[in-house]
C-alpha cells in the first residue's frame, strides 16, 4: 500500500510542499536566529562611567563620547572629564585631593572615590575578562 | 500526514525558540553594586549578582543595616542614644573609667583584638588610642587648613605612649563587662572593627545560603560565594602609582575568601611637601615606612585587617616569616619603590586574565 502510494501524483504534491516548508522552516529560523542575534547585541551595552553621590546614583554617562560633568553635592563637587575613552576628576572642591591625583579609569570595577564629598565614580563593562572587583 | 507533521515541527520550533532564549536570558543574573558612606569612616560597596534590582536592594539593604549595627557598636567617635559602646566605653566619669556593660559582639571583638595582638607581636595593639588621637587630630586640622600642617610633637606621642598597655584592657566575658584600668588609655580599633564587621556579616549571609556578593568596606574585601555561573571573582589588585598605564599589580581568583590592603596612599596629610599617612608604627609612634601598600588573602577578614596594619608596621623579612608561619594566609607587599613581593602560597590564588 505504501509502496503504491508513494508514486501516486498526490503525494507527488505533497512533496513539493515539503520543500516549500523546509524553506519555510529555513526561513524562520534564520529570522529567529537574527533577532536573537539582535537581541544578544543589544545587551552588551558600551562601556559606561557610573556615578553616585552618598550611595544614590547621580548619573551614567558613556565612556566613548567626551563629556564634563560638574557632580554637585552641597557645597562641594567634583568635575568629571571624560575623554578618549578615560574617566578622571580635574578638579574638586575636597581637602585631601585623593580623587583629583587618581590615575585616569577605564576598565571595568575600576573607581575614583572621594571621601569627603562622597562620590563614587566607577566604570560598568560588559567584557568579562576585566576584574569584578577591584582591591 | 507528512505536511501536517512539518508544519507542526516548524511551528514547534518556532513558539519553542523564543521561550528558550526568554528563560536563558531570566536566568542570566545580573550585577548589582551599592554604595555607603556611613560606616567605619569609609567607603563601602556591596556588588552581588541578582534576578532583579528589586531582590538586591533587599539583600543589599539588610547588608548595610548588619555594617549599621556593628559600626555603631565599634565607632569611637560617635555616641548614640540609650546604648553603649567603644565610644562610651573610652569615656571618663570623674577622672576614671566606669565597668561598662556591652554587647556580646564587643567582648567577641577586643577578644579577638588581643589574640591578633599576640599573634602580631604588639604590632596590632587596639590600647594605642591615645597615641592614635593625637595623630588624627593633627590629621584632620592638617586637611582642614592644610597651609599650617604640622607634626605632632614627639613628646606629646611619648607621653601618650605611656598609656597603651593591653593589659590595662579588663575584659570579663561572663558579664559582658568592659574596664580600662589606665584613666590615660583608650582604645582604637581602627586596624580591626571593619574586618572584622565585614567577616561577622559575610558569616551571617552565608549562613543564610547567599552567594554571589562581595562586601568592600574601605579596602576589606570578602567575597560570599562564587559568581552564579560558579566562575570565582576575579579581583584587581591595583595599582597606586598613577604615573604607570599597568592597572592592576596582581589579579586574584577569589571564592569565599578575602583580600584585604591597606596602604600610605588613600588617607594621609601633607607636612612640607611629605606625606603622613594613617598606619601608625607602634614603636616608632610614626607613619610606617617602606611600603606603598600591603595585600593579605586569607579566608577571615578581621584577621586580613588586623595583618596587613602589621605587616605595614614590620621589616619584609619580619612580615615574610609571620605569614609564612600562619596557616591559610598569603601576603602581596608593593614596596616604596614600586617592587613588589609575594609569600609563597600566593601564586596559586593569582591568574592572568
Amino acid at each position: 500500500m505504501k509502496k503504491v502510494n508513494k508514486s501516486s501524483p498526490d503525494t507527488q504534491g505533497v512533496r513539493r510542499t515539503t520543500r516549500n516548508d523546509i524553506i519555510l522552516i529555513a526561513a524562520l529560523l534564520t529570522l529567529i536566529l537574527l533577532s536573537a542575534l539582535a537581541v544578544l547585541l543589544f545587551r552588551t551595552e558600551g562601556d559606561t562611567v557610573i556615578v553616585s553621590v552618598d550611595g544614590n546614583n547621580y548619573g551614567e554617562y558613556p565612556l566613548n563620547t567626551d563629556a564634563e560633568i560638574e557632580i554637585k553635592n552641597g557645597d562641594g563637587y567634583n568635575v568629571l572629564v571624560i575623554k578618549d575613552g578615560e574617566a578622571y576628576v580635574r578638579d574638586a572642591s575636597c581637602p585631601d585631593g585623593i580623587c583629583s591625583s587618581h590615575r585616569p579609569i577605564r576598565y571595568n570595577g575600576q573607581s575614583i572615590v572621594c571621601l569627603p564629598n562622597k562620590v563614587v565614580i566607577e566604570i560598568r563593562s560588559q567584557d568579562q575578562k576585566q576584574p569584578d572587583i577591584i582591591a | 500526514m507528512k505536511k501536517k507533521k512539518l508544519i507542526s515541527v516548524a511551528l514547534l520550533v518556532c513558539m519553542l525558540l523564543p521561550s528558550l532564549l526568554l528563560t536563558s536570558c531570566k536566568e542570566q543574573k545580573n550585577k548589582y553594586v551599592a554604595h555607603s558612606f556611613d560606616y567605619f569612616d569609609t567607603a563601602t560597596a556591596i556588588t552581588g549578582y541578582e534576578n532583579d534590582e528589586e531582590q538586591f536592594n533587599r539583600i543589599s539593604n539588610e547588608i548595610l543595616a548588619l555594617l549599621e549595627e556593628y559600626h555603631k557598636l565599634f565607632t569611637i567617635y560617635h555616641r548614640f542614644e540609650g546604648m553603649e559602646n567603644l565610644c562610651t566605653v573610652n569615656e571618663l566619669e570623674d577622672g576614671a573609667h566606669r565597668t561598662v556593660t556591652v554587647d556580646g559582639r564587643i567582648i567577641d571583638l577586643l577578644l579577638y583584638a588581643k589574640e591578633m595582638y599576640r599573634v602580631t607581636n604588639g604590632r596590632i595593639n587596639i590600647a594605642m588610642g591615645s597615641v592614635l588621637s593625637i595623630w588624627h587630630e593633627y590629621r584632620t586640622s592638617g586637611l582642614d587648613a592644610p597651609w599650617e600642617a604640622e607634626l605632632p610633637p614627639m613628646e606629646l606621642l611619648e607621653e601618650a605612649a605611656q598609656h597603651t598597655d593591653i593589659n590595662d584592657l579588663i575584659i570579663d566575658e561572663e558579664n559582658s563587662t568592659v574596664f580600662i584600668a589606665d584613666p590615660k588609655m583608650t582604645l582604637d580599633v581602627g586596624a580591626i572593627a571593619k574586618g572584622y564587621a565585614v567577616e561577622m556579616v559575610a558569616r551571617a549571609l552565608e549562613g543564610r545560603g547567599i552567594s554571589g556578593y562581595v562586601i568592600n568596606v574601605g579596602g576589606n574585601v570578602r567575597a560570599v560565594g562564587a559568581k552564579p555561573d560558579g566562575e570565582k571573582w576575579l579581583v584587581g589588585i591595583e595599582n597606586s602609582d598613577t604615573e604607570s598605564n599597568k592597572a592592576y599589580l596582581a589579579y586574584l581568583l577569589l571564592e569565599g575568601e578575602s583580600v584585604v590592603t591597606s596602604g600610605s596612599y588613600q588617607r594621609y596629610y601633607t607636612v612640607d611637601g611629605k606625606n603622613y599617612h594613617h598606619i601608625i608604627d607602634t614603636q616608632t609612634l610614626m607613619p610606617a615606612e617602606g611600603y606603598i601598600s600591603i595585600s593579605v588573602v586569607c579566608k577571615n577578614s578581621a584577621e586580613g585587617d588586623a595583618l596587613s596594619t602589621a605587616l605595614f608596621c614590620m621589616s619584609p623579612d619580619e612580615g615574610l616569616a609571620l605569614v609564612e608561619g600562619l596557616s591559610d594566609v598569603e601576603a602581596f607587599w608593593v614596596m616604596s619603590d614600586g617592587s613588589t613581593h609575594s609569600s609563597s602560597g600566593f601564586p596559586k590564588y593569582t591568574t592572568q586574565p
